[in-house]
């Protein structure tokens, strides 16, 4: 009974970041759900009721939904295969993918959100790629649509879905496969059997750190959408910003953190189950 | 952020002490006089013109040396509230809406004749909430557009809503102050006056919903679109700031302002004392300068403004006879949150 556990010491090694961050992270969270649910100095979940009877609220709160999952989805996509050859690749080719995904992180967003404004303009080269080819029969526009929304984000969030990938896909040991091939499996029962599950921890982990940031993004959605497309985050700066409404901001807050750790931390218990590998 | 400015005047004290010592050692009889120094607050785009042309006409006039803080107007608010008791600016340059704010906060020192005697010549409506502050320059707001797209200028607010400009128009957030009077240009085409599309905005939101078709965006980085009407994917922006647009006319960009037949409206620049300054007679001095006629009239024509003065005649490009539409700011900061809330629902895409 009186077997306390002994503390590794080891986990003292946190320590200086747990302090960092219970310091600038921490603090201020607490101090935001606090006042959250503070009206005058009294404790009240009013504004969470007020704000969510707001049919408009969940409009704010679905545009930033669909568009999370949307860019996960096409980071998944790109990202996967990437993260495979990434894997698979060896010596200079690998050094070279990994260039050419580590480089554009130097690249500031505000940057890369003016360039696609440029990409994605009506005489831009996507619109004169499609109607070259005549899939569009006239110049279109994909600046400030959703689609350019999703296009530009996915850009820039794309590396933070391809490297835990990878690094979960270059420790799975090749010669499994060639096992399971040698047993007669064929590649795609080889690929949803065995290297899907082993790599589901990547994905995981891609899918947590690209929606988590796809949801909360600001400036993105701020210069190739504007004004006319609410999300959490932007109606959170707005209302801190420009309303001077600390308690809308705080509640906005909340909601987006609250939608944001119940997919991490879903997706997470999904891939337990699925993968049983975690 | 706060540390910095609360930072500052510590850091200007250090300085003087610094060139103190120094004159003590290079001279150890102390000769010439304590110049007296006047910290004014303002915006960040005003340092140029303020640092150029008010400051050293000012210096030397008053044998007093001025420090330009330029940031943003609320940022300015903010340094005023923590340094409530122990001010360190004499004097604010910011736009009426944060005015009205800091009025109720009692931040500011009324501007009275006596102490800044050229209030008596400045346009009617150019001094606000009994004299807290005054307008001293007011960029206007017309059409701004492209000349490589458009032939004619537009002569009207109407031709935004003709159907042929279908995703080439782009209008200011509401959340700018640029953007304000697009909902009272909307109201004024449905037939309202000034002063009832100000109070009731009813007429003046249906209208703006038939603009949706036509919306390129609706922006809150002014330089982001202004990219897009230098480079033509958009046609015209408006309301459109006289300060902003002519600035990069002048710079070569394809661009233009028009003064509509409805009218322009003028943009709110406030100048006010802020209440315990240090040094207060030479913040009104600074003050009664900036309303004076021979300041106005050099500053005019570099910052492509409106002058409040009435000596000075009205700038070039800007017909004799065009209406300028003063906008009721006090009304403006009761309602804005609302109506930022019904354009969030009824603007978006």
């Amino acid at each position: 009974m009186n077997s306390a556990r002994r503390i590794d010491p080891v986990i003292l090694l946190a320590l200086p970041a747990v302090l960092y961050l219970a310091v600038v992270y921490g603090v201020p969270l607490i101090v935001l759900l606090g006042r959250s649910v503070m009206v005058g100095g009294m404790p009240s979940l009013s504004p969470f009721i007020s704000f969510l009877s707001d049919p408009f609220s969940w409009t704010v709160i679905w545009n930033t939904v669909r568009i999370a999952v949307l860019v996960t989805l096409v980071c998944l996509f790109i990202g996967y295969p990437t993260a495979l050859a990434l894997a698979r690749a060896g010596g200079v080719a690998q050094a070279l993918i990994l260039v050419a995904i580590i480089l554009p992180l130097s690249v500031g967003v505000v940057v890369k959100a003016f360039a696609w404004q440029i990409v994605l303009r009506r005489d831009g080269v996507v619109s004169q790629f499609m109607t070259g080819l005549g899939l569009w029969s006239e110049p279109q526009r994909l600046l400030f649509t959703e689609a350019g929304l999703v296009i530009g984000a996915a850009n820039v969030f794309v590396p933070f879905m391809i490297l835990p990938i990878y690094s979960v896909l270059k420790l799975v040991d090749p010669r499994l496969g060639e096992a399971a091939a040698t047993l007669g499996a064929s590649p795609l029962y080889r690929f949803f059997k065995v290297a899907l599950p082993l790599s589901l921890p990547g994905i995981v982990t891609g899918i947590a750190f690209v929606f988590s940031m796809a949801a909360s993004m600001y400036v993105i959605p701020n210069l190739l959408i504007g004004d006319r497309f609410q999300t959490l985050a932007t109606l959170t700066g707005r209302s801190f910003l420009f309303m001077r409404n600390e308690q809308l901001g705080s509640t906005t807050a909340v909601v987006l953190l609250v939608l944001t750790v119940a997919v991490v931390v879903g997706s997470a218990a999904l891939s337990k189950r699925l993968g049983g590998a975690s | 952020m706060m540390k910095l400015f609360e930072g500052q005047p510590t850091r200007r004290g250090l300085l003087k002490a610094a060139t103190g010592a120094a004159t003590l050692i290079a001279a150890p009889s102390v000769l010439r006089a304590q110049t007296k120094e006047l910290v004014v607050g303002g915006a960040a785009g005003h340092k140029p013109w303020v640092e150029q042309i008010v400051v050293p006409a000012f210096e030397k006039k008053y044998n007093c040396k001025i420090l330009f803080e330029g940031t943003r107007s609320l940022v300015n608010l903010e340094k005023m509230q923590k340094n409530k008791g122990s001010q360190y600016m004499s004097v604010v340059q910011m736009d009426d809406p944060v005015m009205i704010l800091a009025v109720k906060e009692g931040l500011l020192d009324p501007l009275t004749p006596a102490k800044a005697p050229n209030l008596a010549d400045l346009l009617p409506g150019s001094t606000h909430m009994d004299g807290m502050w005054a307008n001293y320059l007011q960029p206007w707001l017309g059409v701004a557009y492209s000349k490589s797209a458009m032939k004619t200028p537009p002569s009207s607010w109407a031709e935004m809503f003709d159907p042929k400009y279908k995703g080439r128009i782009v209008i200011p957030s509401l959340q700018n102050t640029e953007g304000l009077p697009s909902l009272f240009v909307a109201g004024l085409l449905t037939g309202g006056t000034m002063e009832s599309v100000q109070k009731d905005t009813d007429a003046g939101f249906k209208k703006l919903a038939t603009l949706k078709s036509n919306l390129l965006t609706i922006y809150t980085q002014q330089p982001q679109a202004f990219n897009l009407l230098e480079q033509g994917e958009a046609w015209m922006i408006g309301p459109a700031m006289s300060s902003y647009v002519l600035e990069r006319k002048a710079a070569g960009a394809p661009i233009d302002l028009a003064a509509p037949k409805e009218g322009v409206f003028a943009m709110p620049s406030g100048i006010a004392v802020i209440k315990g300054a240090p040094q207060s007679e030479l913040a009104f001095a600074y003050v009664n300068e900036l309303l004076g006629a021979e300041l106005q009239n050099k500053l005019a024509g570099p910052t492509f403004s409106l002058a409040t003065n009435k000596a000075v005649p009205k700038p070039e490009g800007l017909g004799a006879d065009v209406k300028i539409h003063q906008i009721d700011w006090a009304n403006v900061a009761a309602q804005r949150n609302d109506w930022v809330k019904r354009w969030d629902r009824e603007m978006a895409i």
